[in-house]
């Protein structure tokens, strides 16, 4: 880790992670390059201190710098893959020497591939319901080490740190270790980031991009706090109507009268009292911002001169890195992937030239306006059941049944659209085509063919590990340029917490009330609404320093637990002072920094 | 006076030397369980070793004994038994059972033929106090029967900004931490008339009389709440790595899991000893044996393993009279990141939890007292309790219950602190002790002797031709507990058991399961006839036939991580 800046923990820090699968080489480069701008830079360190871990999965990362070349997560620890009698006993094998582990593939009666019609490089399932035959079986590149009819299954390597972390960890699952932060990299994370309270945001680079994906809701399993029921003993107990539903705020409403005198309800408690789980869909507060800064970095882009279409960038995956920071640490995580494959350009797009989004902003009249034909063509798109015809949806958006937006919700729910499957898979076609063009054909291996020992002949080929994710080198360099300076943008939405007004009202016989504003003076809210749930972010304290007075009411120490972006609020308390004094108001957040005013009170 | 009672009782205990066999009508403090537990290693060298499992907040050293006869083979060749307590600080009885259950197998090895043969078949792990530095500020500092349950770390209660800077103060000085009340008219509470200790609520029209104020405590930080931030608070029963939720889910969690120390430490040294099959978890108090799960959301257990649970559960029921066989979330309430969760899962064994204790064993007229009168939670004053002052009164000369006295609070005025001891409640008094901890043990020595023991059984070797042989093998085990759990099949934790047939200058033709041997039919394996991973049942068996070709003979060799190892030679030459 390379900690940069001038005052350590006295200050707000930015957590900086890469490449914590190991295989994504560009984030490394990205955190070095990083790293070298903000030592270039004094303005970027004198009230920040940056934590930057330029890669989180040293030991799979290594194997990126030897040969054969293959992509695997797992860190050096050992772990028995198949569960068998032996370890780690069977890798890979590059067969044809190439420096590279492809794919091999066999002619077999039970084969389910074919090659895609015009790319016979690439392969796609067989479609039994169209009368197709599968011809090849798939395998990856080696050969049967231990003799059990399985090629490669127990490759050497154990876990995977990105997916070692603890929120919504999959026990028992591939790569993903035996307990949250059972690897020494993840602990070592866990670790650092709660001794670092002033931790105010964290950054990421590897496969996932916040800016251009901003983290997905629609999870099952997140209570819906608008309408929550409560469970009939405790709500029977405790006065409520258990038939009925009700919102967070109705409840602490309700719960506060039956606390202790001094506890304050909040949304915190409710949910832990009312054992609500853990949250998995990103809150709403928080995807707000997640999207206005999306749009932002999308325009961003724009000015830069950004028009090629790239593919989506990966989702996080479930005991990532980037998904605890969001929801253990309550803080704003944002995460680039610095490249993405372009998408090729399509020749001419047929069919109905209407998306879900387009149609989630029509009005009833731009819809109705659309000829039936391309609603059908539109309908057949996007895998519409049968019954729902053009004529019926045109019809009931005619009749008021249904507006647009609602139709675009509908399809939202609906699976996917099967991808034509006689082209393969895109994702695979853009690889070989960005190989062609920009990579001298370097990215794929033309299938050859090679006497296997059990498989008999086969053919040894495919895509080359990486190219998917790692442009030429000499890409690299205006990549970073391109992206990187935005992130110092990011930095100036953190919160800043500061005492915008002190006043002062005598009220008689030597009593004052004395009152503070604080105002968050930047765009992020503090914490995040996520911070407010899981109140892992520490409160800013406000602190009345003085001698011989005497408060009536309020606190000496008052935590100030939350303020929106460009909000303010005020602080009151009662103060008793038989003569003139200097009070000094601190307001001490690690967080979002730190205030002071002075004010004289009384004589 | 009662101060200086205490003070003169302490210091007898202290003076006491801890000699083997332990005693068991006093409880042991922290220092003194180290004691024991090195007094019983020094008796018993060959059976025992003593290991330093690790450290905990405060720097404490947490313990383990093993006892092992090395004359029936090494600890990994048998089934692993662990058994601890007190992970929270304040369940102190939990150790002594521990440390009677160490007694008891080491002073009756060699004389009770049972003793002997559960002690012959399995490793015992033994750690007595697993919060350690719980149980040493249990025993030290004034507590309630509840106080110092947790982990020592600091924890922000109030967000102030300081830690831990507002708990309960001895304001009396009498060694206790009971309840504050103070006059008041408009109270809800009343002066049972009854009983004068007492209070009850007043009836709407009635005139009140207290306020109970909560804790005896003052306003250490000057913020005008009082005990509001006392110690932790990280519960050692909820940082396991398994099925963990954080704080805002599961309070007590801790931020990651495992940032116990001592929690990290136990889960190294278990997951060191894969042999561990068996795990006991003592805890205070209702009298229950808890199976997991823990929560509703995991599902039910696999059928297997329940069956195993329910013998043991059903037996120790009558052993510990009193005591009920539950299952954890839904006879209980739903927890994540438990032990047992993380032992049941991760560790492949075997867990039950033991909430010794039941109060309404403090009678005075004889008839215990109703449960649901005890656990409900609203109630004020209830024949239950008053009888418990009987028995207090009659039965311990007034030990466990300090009288009303009237003491001046800096910020209250006028009030009167009294109430129940920290020694009440929870657990039993010492003279009731000795029945508990024997009970208890009893349960874990009675579930030792139902742990897997698998013996391997060539039953027939056959020429077919030539140098063609079929192999009859049958593996049988005679314990309640298959040598690998159901959870762990299902769950694919580790490599399950091994059988590997080999031989110099032989091979194994084919090889699998006899699913029928009068039919002679068996489900052959394609791959690696020669080895096979299984498990074998409770009380049942499994067979395999295996076709090997060659001259001379063949080892068979049985490996199991909790049911150790067995190889047997087999000439091939037909058997008589």
């Amino acid at each position: 880790m390379i900690e940069i800046g001038k005052a350590g923990s006295a200050v707000p820090a930015v957590l900086v992670t890469a490449n914590m699968t190991g295989t994504t080489p560009l984030a490394t480069e990205a955190a070095l390059s990083l790293a070298s701008r903000i030592a270039a830079d004094a303005s970027l360190t004198s009230t920040r201190t940056w934590y930057i871990v330029p890669l989180g999965n040293p030991d799979a990362y290594a194997r990126y710098f030897t040969k054969p070349l293959y992509t695997d997560p797992g860190n050096a620890t050992s772990f028995n893959d198949d569960a068998d009698d032996q370890t780690d006993e069977d890798g890979y094998n590059d067969l044809n020497g190439d420096g590279f582990i492809t794919q091999m593939r066999v002619k077999a009666p039970d084969g389910i591939w074919v090659p895609v019609e015009g790319e016979p490089r690439l392969m796609r399932r067989a479609d039994a319901a169209k009368g197709e035959k599968g011809v090849y079986k798939l395998f990856s590149e080696g050969i049967d080490d231990d003799g059990d009819g399985q090629y490669n299954e127990d490759t050497p390597g154990g876990t995977n740190v990105n997916i070692n972390f603890p929120h919504l960890f999959k026990s028992f699952g591939k790569r993903s270790g035996l307990y949250p932060g059972s690897a020494p990299e993840s602990e070592a994370l866990l670790k650092f980031a709660f001794a670092h309270p002033e931790i105010a945001m964290v950054m990421s680079f590897g496969s996932t991009n916040f800016l251009l994906a901003p983290p997905q809701g629609g999870r099952k399993g997140s209570v819906d706090t608008d309408n929550i029921r409560i469970p009939r003993e405790i709500g029977t107990a405790m006065g409520f109507d258990v038939t009925r539903t009700y919102t967070m705020a109705e409840i602490m409403e309700m719960v506060q009268p039956m606390l202790p005198p001094g506890m304050t309800a909040d949304e915190s408690m409710i949910a832990s009292f009312l054992g609500l789980g853990a949250v998995v869909n990103p809150l709403p507060e928080d995807l707000a911002f997640y999207n206005e800064i999306s749009t932002d970095f999308k325009e961003y882009l724009k000015n830069k001169g950004v028009t090629e279409e790239r593919f989506d960038p990966a989702q996080p995956e479930d005991g990532s890195f980037e998904l605890w920071a969001y929801y253990h640490l309550g803080l704003p995580v944002f995460t680039m992937d610095i490249w993405g494959l372009p998408k090729p350009k399509e020749e001419k797009k047929e069919g109905s030239g209407i998306t879900i989004e387009a149609l989630e902003k029509m009005s009833a009249d731009e819809f109705l306006a659309l000829e039936e034909e391309k609603v059908g063509a539109f309908l057949k798109e996007r895998g519409a059941p049968a019954q729902y015809s053009a004529t019926m949806v045109i019809g009931m958006i005619k009749g008021g049944q249904m507006k647009p937006a609602q139709m675009a919700a509908m399809m939202k729910q609906m699976p996917p659209p099967k991808k034509d499957e006689k082209k393969g898979d895109p994702k695979e076609t853009a690889i070989v085509a960005f190989s062609d063009k920009q990579m001298e054909g370097k990215g794929f291996v033309p299938w050859t063919v090679y006497k296997h020992p059990t498989l008999g002949e086969v053919e040894i080929g495919g895509i080359v590990p990486f190219a998917e994710n790692t442009p030429p080198v000499t890409m690299i360099d205006s990549l970073l340029d391109l992206n990187l300076p935005y992130l110092f943008e990011l930095v100036k939405r953190l919160p800043k917490l500061a005492i915008s007004q002190v006043k002062v009202t005598e009220k008689g016989g030597g009593v004052y009330q004395l009152e503070a504003w604080v105002t968050n003076e930047s765009y992020l809210s503090f914490p995040t609404a996520m911070g407010k749930r899981n109140k892992v972010p520490a409160p800013a304290i406000m602190t009345l320093e003085s001698e011989g007075i005497e408060i009536l009411s309020g606190k000496k120490r008052t935590p100030v637990n939350e303020m929106g972006g460009m909000k303010s609020a005020r602080y009151i308390w009662l103060i008793r002072t038989p003569a003139k004094r200097t009070i000094k108001i601190k307001l001490e957040s690690k967080q979002a920094g730190n205030d002071s005013e002075q004010i004289i009170i009384g004589g | 006076m009662t101060a200086a009672l205490t003070a003169l009782a302490i210091m007898l205990i202290q003076a006491q030397e801890v000699k083997v066999p332990l005693r068991f009508d006093f409880y042991y403090s922290y220092e003194k369980v180290v004691e024991a537990l090195k007094a019983l290693n020094a008796a018993y060298p060959e059976l025992t070793k003593l290991d330093q499992v690790g450290k905990s907040e405060e720097g404490r050293i947490i313990w383990a004994l093993t006892i092992n006869n090395p004359q029936t083979g090494e600890p990994f060749s048998k089934p692993g038994v662990y058994v601890d307590g007190n992970i929270h600080g304040n369940e102190i009885q939990a150790g002594e059972v521990c440390l009677y259950l160490a007694n008891r197998l080491l002073t009756n090895y060699g004389k009770l033929k049972e003793i002997t043969d559960v002690v012959d078949r399995n490793a015992y792990y033994i750690i007595p106090v697993v919060n350690v530095d719980g149980r040493a500020h249990f025993f030290a500092d004034a507590n309630t029967p509840s106080t110092n349950r947790g982990l020592r770390i600091p924890f922000d209660d109030d967000r102030d900004g300081l830690l831990d800077e507002d708990g309960p103060d001895d304001i009396d000085g009498d060694g206790h931490i009971t309840t504050m009340r103070i006059r008041d008219t408009l109270g809800k509470l009343r002066t049972d008339p009854a009983d004068n200790r007492l209070m009850i609520a007043v009836k709407p029209g009635e005139k009140g009389e207290w306020t109970r104020l909560g804790q005896e405590g003052i306003d250490n930080d000057g913020d005008g709440l009082v005990n509001e931030d006392s110690e932790g608070f990280v519960d050692g029963n909820r940082n396991w790595g398994f099925n963990w939720q954080p704080p805002y889910v599961q309070r007590g969690a801790g931020n990651y899991p495992f940032e116990g120390t001592g929690i990290k430490a136990i889960a190294e040294y278990m997951l060191a000893r894969p042999n561990i099959i068996m795990v006991f978890a003592f805890h205070n108090n209702g009298g229950m044996y808890l199976r997991g799960p823990s929560f509703k959301a995991a599902g039910e257990l696999p059928q297997g393993d329940i069956t195993v649970y329910d013998f043991l559960g059903k037996n120790i029921e009558k052993i510990v009279p009193g005591y009920e066989y539950l299952i954890s979330w839904k006879d209980l309430y739903s927890t994540y990141g438990d032990f047992t969760d993380f032992t049941n899962n991760l560790v492949g064994s075997y867990s039950l939890v033991g909430e010794l204790f039941q109060v309404e064993t403090e009678t005075y007229d004889g008839t215990p007292m109703r449960k649901q009168e005890e656990r409900s939670r609203f109630a004020e004053a209830s024949d239950a309790e008053r009888q418990r002052l009987l028995f207090n009164d009659n039965v311990l000369q007034g030990e466990l219950f300090v009288k009303w006295k009237s003491y001046k609070h800096p910020l209250y005025g006028e009030v009167e602190t009294g109430g129940w001891t920290k020694m009440s409640s929870r657990l039993p008094h010492p003279f009731m002790l000795q029945d508990l901890v024997h009970r208890n043990a009893s349960a874990v020595i009675f579930t030792a002797q139902y742990t897997p023991k698998v013996l391997l059984d060539v039953f027939e070797v056959k020429k077919i031709e030539g140098d063609l042989w079929s192999v009859r093998v049958r593996l049988v085990n005679e314990g309640a507990m298959p040598s690998v759990t159901h959870a762990t099949m299902k769950n694919k934790l580790y490599t399950p058991d091994i059988l590997s047939v080999t031989g110099r200058g032989v091979k194994v033709v084919s090889g699998g399961v006899l699913t029928d041997a009068w039919m002679g039919m068996v489900d052959y394996k394609e791959y690696k006839p020669e080895v096979h991973l299984c498990q074998v049942p409770g009380f049942g068996k499994i067979e395999y036939q295996f076709l090997v070709s060659g001259k001379g003979s063949i080892d068979i060799r049985f490996e199991s991580r909790k049911a150790g190892t067995i190889t047997q030679t087999v000439p091939l030459k037909a058997k008589p």
